[in-house]
């Protein structure tokens, strides 16, 4: 029995992993600019890792960096300091690939090993794909008080403070609705597609 | 909605990364289950003779699955983390079987001759195994319930490591009632019990761990 997520050197050294770590740190320890620049970094990376593994899907792409983005930021509380972030990154990055082929029904592609370096001289431009998914469509049908703090903190940028003046709730309570929304937002993503 | 606006809405005011901890999760999930087994079990097949826990084989049975429920507990524990390897926690497993395989075989080669088919078959050999898997039942919904708190990637493996850990806390609650004495029959039957809760864990894993 061979246990999987070990990670391989050239995921330890590369660039990726040079420049998304300490960004990261800095991230999940509450800097939020730093969060962002991580982010990006990470979509970034992904946007190549899946256009790699889905060339006959090329429509998937975006919507499934959106899909894992959510999904990183709402478990980067399993992110154990003291493992490379990109393997971190790439196991949760697979897993969302694995689920997106078991719902589609493509079980022949589940062994899809390419290198990662390959990955790196592969001719993709990283700039955005249209994604086929309006996440902010999804944010609608999520409930009243859900929406609302994520729509004050997150998109209209008020800090926990203003939002807590704004809306009457507390910073405490708004947090836990951010929260809870950006799963609900996840649980929708999934059932969409 | 583009990603650069996503990747606005999930950093703006994100504050530090949630901790997360296993263990605050699995302990209450295995004192609560465990409860619920060893209530069944004296409810049931009530408690062993006092005298019997002057003997060495309850000791034994607590001893073997205590120590097998808290290298599950680590293996659960790091096939929620992605991106770590639960090598180190899946060799504690093994080692631990190991250890009782090997004191149930040396038990068994010092046991004579005549009494070596009662060590290895005991009275329950058909009770035991299955004893033991209907036990973790109780334990394996609140280890699942931990393990859809983390991020596990192998969703096999890892209903698999809820199911020793299941079933290891089942055996423990059922040590209360057994009163299979010799060593032999306790590397065999309670095992294989333990093992057939872990085979429901992986074949459950994929079924409710998805996220």
């Amino acid at each position: 029995m061979t246990l999987p997520n070990e990670f391989t050197p050239t995921t330890l050294h590369d660039d990726f992993e040079l420049t998304l770590r300490p960004l990261w740190i800095r991230g999940q320890h509450g800097d939020a600019k730093a969060y962002r620049d991580a982010l990006a970094t990470i979509a970034q990376r992904l946007r190549r890792f899946y256009a790699r593994r889905l060339q006959a899907l090329p429509d998937e792409v975006e919507d499934l960096v959106q899909e894992t983005l959510l999904a990183l930021h709402l478990q980067r509380g399993t992110y154990d300091e003291t493992l490379p972030v990109s393997s971190w990154v790439f196991a949760i990055a697979r897993h969302k690939l694995v689920d997106l082929w078991r719902r589609r029904g493509r079980r022949d592609n589940l062994n899809d090993s390419l290198d990662e370096l390959t990955e790196d001289q592969h001719p993709f431009a990283p700039e955005e794909l249209p994604s086929k998914r309006d996440l902010s469509v999804l944010l609608e049908q999520l409930p009243e008080a859900q929406k609302q703090a994520i729509l004050l903190t997150r998109i209209e940028g008020l800090s926990m403070m203003e939002a807590s003046d704004r809306s009457g709730v507390s910073v405490a309570a708004l947090k836990v609705q951010v929260h809870r929304g950006l799963k609900q937002l996840a649980a929708l993503v999934r059932e969409e597609s | 909605m583009k990603t650069v606006e996503l990747i606005e809405l999930l950093s703006n005011e994100a504050g530090p990364a949630p901790k997360v901890s296993m263990a605050r999760r699995l302990l209450p999930a295995g004192l609560f289950g465990g409860l619920i087994a060893a209530t069944l079990v004296l409810a049931v097949l009530g408690l062993i003779p006092q005298t019997m826990f002057a003997e060495p084989g309850p000791w034994i049975k607590i001893a073997y699955a205590s120590a097998l429920a808290f290298a599950a507990a680590w293996l659960v524990a790091s096939l929620g983390k992605p991106g770590a390897s639960g090598r180190k926690a899946f060799l504690a497993v093994q080692g631990v079987v190991g250890v009782m395989a090997l004191a149930g075989f040396i038990s068994y080669l010092g046991t004579p001759e005549p009494e070596r088919v009662t060590a290895l078959m005991g009275h329950s050999w058909l009770v035991c195994p299955w004893a033991i898997l209907s036990l973790s039942l109780p334990v394996m919904a609140g280890a699942f319930w931990a393990m859809r708190g983390l991020a596990p990637t192998n969703l096999v493996l890892a209903g698999a490591a809820c199911g020793v850990f299941a079933g290891a806390v089942a055996a423990l609650a059922y040590a209360l009632a057994c009163t299979e004495p010799a060593a032999p029959f306790i590397a065999i039957w309670y095992t294989l019990g333990i093992a057939l809760s872990g085979a429901l864990g992986a074949f459950l894993g994929p079924k409710f761990l998805q996220w």
